[in-house]
């Protein structure tokens, strides 16, 4: 039992010395974290296609009902698109030309690199997905990540190969925006897998519609470039003696089917650790 | 009418005379067998199980082989595995480096520590041991990181995540604790087995 003790000991002293060596910033925790994800990629990636199609299955059989409703609403969502996407065309040249006039950087300029979501969140506690590109292909840390739809998260590791995004439904993730309508800004947090995002100090007397598009703010020293779709407003109360409203979001991209995304390469200079 | 003093005989507590093994063979069979063992947990962990999430919530593969390690080989193999698992498990999270290695390391050390005085044989032990262990462990590993100052580990759903992994680690615990008593297995008794007991 003594010697059970003295191992527990050792051991503990040696997590509590690899966690103060990781919080030191890069060095020798990062040489080893790397090599690991680098290391284990192809065995995990060929894993993880073998098993791909079991999952889906799981998940048909669990969600069928929802899946057969979202494949009505998406038709109908499609037609609609086809008729706006002409219209949209001109209007957004114009906003393009009057931003490069005004000196103001457009998300559409921001350089990206295309990446293939290969892995779900391995933990239960943390939202995160693995991008097949990494170091070698021009990612850092922070950098926002966007799908077709809207805002996926931001880069929180990176190895040469690899790369793990923080989705913005992480209870650890915090999002600056601003409502489209009103044009106040706000904080967008995690509130956890399939869950909806909280916005937080929207002021009380803001109107805000149900459906209404939330994007990112931009504001300086932001961490995301302005007018990334986040997410639209299912809900918005107003508390008695409450000096906020409580307005909560549905992400606009669908995080929980994500295949292809774009890490955008912001500027980071000022943006790391900002929001 | 005064009894003549006779002292009472007292319960017999000396170690069981157990075969074993000779530690070199020990432990060359487990430098043998742990790196694959090792190797295809963490395969399973980051690659299988992210993709069979009932309810949004999914076993934790190398928390299960932590415990089981506890329940075959006792505490300090428990500690050992666990730390190791934990350290591998820590390669694939954005929580700081060596959290899940205290907290697997921790776990482990407690289940071996109360197999080898507690655990009575019977169909219910293995299940509500790996239950408990496991929801422990990632009430554990939240409690910890929370301490370290990461956001968003300790949420409402803490307790359903914890009991959800219990549960599917619960159900998956023989098949893992028959394996990791391949890999792991020591006849090596840590703590002094009662004569007549078990």
């Amino acid at each position: 039992m003594r010697r059970s003790r003295s191992t527990l000991t050792l051991l503990v002293l040696a997590s509590l010395s690899a966690i103060l060596l990781d919080a030191r910033g890069p060095g020798v925790v990062d040489v080893v974290r790397d090599g690991a994800v680098d290391t284990l990629a192809p065995v995990r990636s060929v894993t993880a296609g073998a098993v791909e199609p079991v999952g889906d299955l799981l998940a048909g059989i669990a969600g069928y009902d929802d899946l057969e409703q979202e494949n009505e609403r998406l038709r109908h969502g499609v037609d609609e698109l086809e008729g706006e996407r002409e219209s949209r065309t001109s209007e957004r040249r114009s906003l393009r030309e009057a931003l490069a006039l005004l000196g103001v950087p457009w998300v559409g300029d921001v350089p990206a690199v295309g990446a293939r979501v290969v892995g779900a969140p391995v933990s239960n506690l943390e939202q995160t997905v693995e991008l097949d590109k990494g170091g070698d292909d021009g990612i850092a840390e922070g950098m926002p990540v966007v799908a077709a739809d809207g805002l996926v998260g931001r880069v929180v590791e990176v190895s040469g190969r690899r790369s793990r995004v923080r989705l913005i439904t992480d209870p650890g993730s915090a999002v600056g925006v601003r409502l489209v309508g009103s044009g106040d800004p706000g904080s967008a947090e995690g509130e956890g897998p399939w869950e909806h995002l909280s916005v937080l100090f929207v002021e009380p007397g803001t109107k805000v519609e149900r459906d209404e598009l939330v994007v990112t703010s931009g504001l300086e020293g932001a961490a995301f470039p302005a007018d990334i779709p986040v997410g639209h407003v299912v809900d918005a109360t107003t508390r008695a003696g409450e000096l906020s409203q409580d307005v909560t979001l549905s992400p606009a991209a669908d995080l929980g089917r994500l295949e292809l995304v774009r890490v955008l390469q912001w500027p980071l200079d000022d943006a790391a650790g900002a929001r | 009418m005064i009894a003549p003093a006779v002292p009472r005989s007292r319960a017999i507590i000396r170690p069981a005379v157990q075969l074993r093994e000779p530690r070199a063979g020990v432990l060359a069979r487990r430098i043998v067998r742990l790196p694959p063992f090792l190797l295809a947990a963490v395969v399973l962990h980051t690659a299988v199980l992210p993709q069979l999430r009932p309810f949004h919530v999914g076993a934790d593969g190398l928390l299960l082989v932590a415990v089981c390690a506890g329940l075959a080989g006792g505490a300090r193999t428990g500690a050992w595995v666990g730390f190791g698992t934990g350290l591998l498990a820590d390669c694939f999270l954005a929580t700081p480096f060596g959290l899940s290695a205290l907290a697997n390391g921790l776990v482990a050390w407690a289940v071996g520590s109360l197999a080898g005085r507690l655990l009575r044989p019977g169909s219910w032990v293995l299940p509500s041991t790996v239950f408990g262990a496991s929801a422990g462990g990632v009430v554990l590993f939240a409690s910890l990181g929370a301490l370290l100052g990461e956001d968003g580990l300790v949420t409402g759903r803490l307790l359903g995540v914890a009991l959800m992994v219990g549960l599917l680690n619960a159900l998956l615990g023989p098949a893992a604790l028959a394996v990791t008593r391949w890999a792991v297995g020591s006849p090596r008794p840590e703590v002094p087995v009662l004569e007549g007991g078990r």
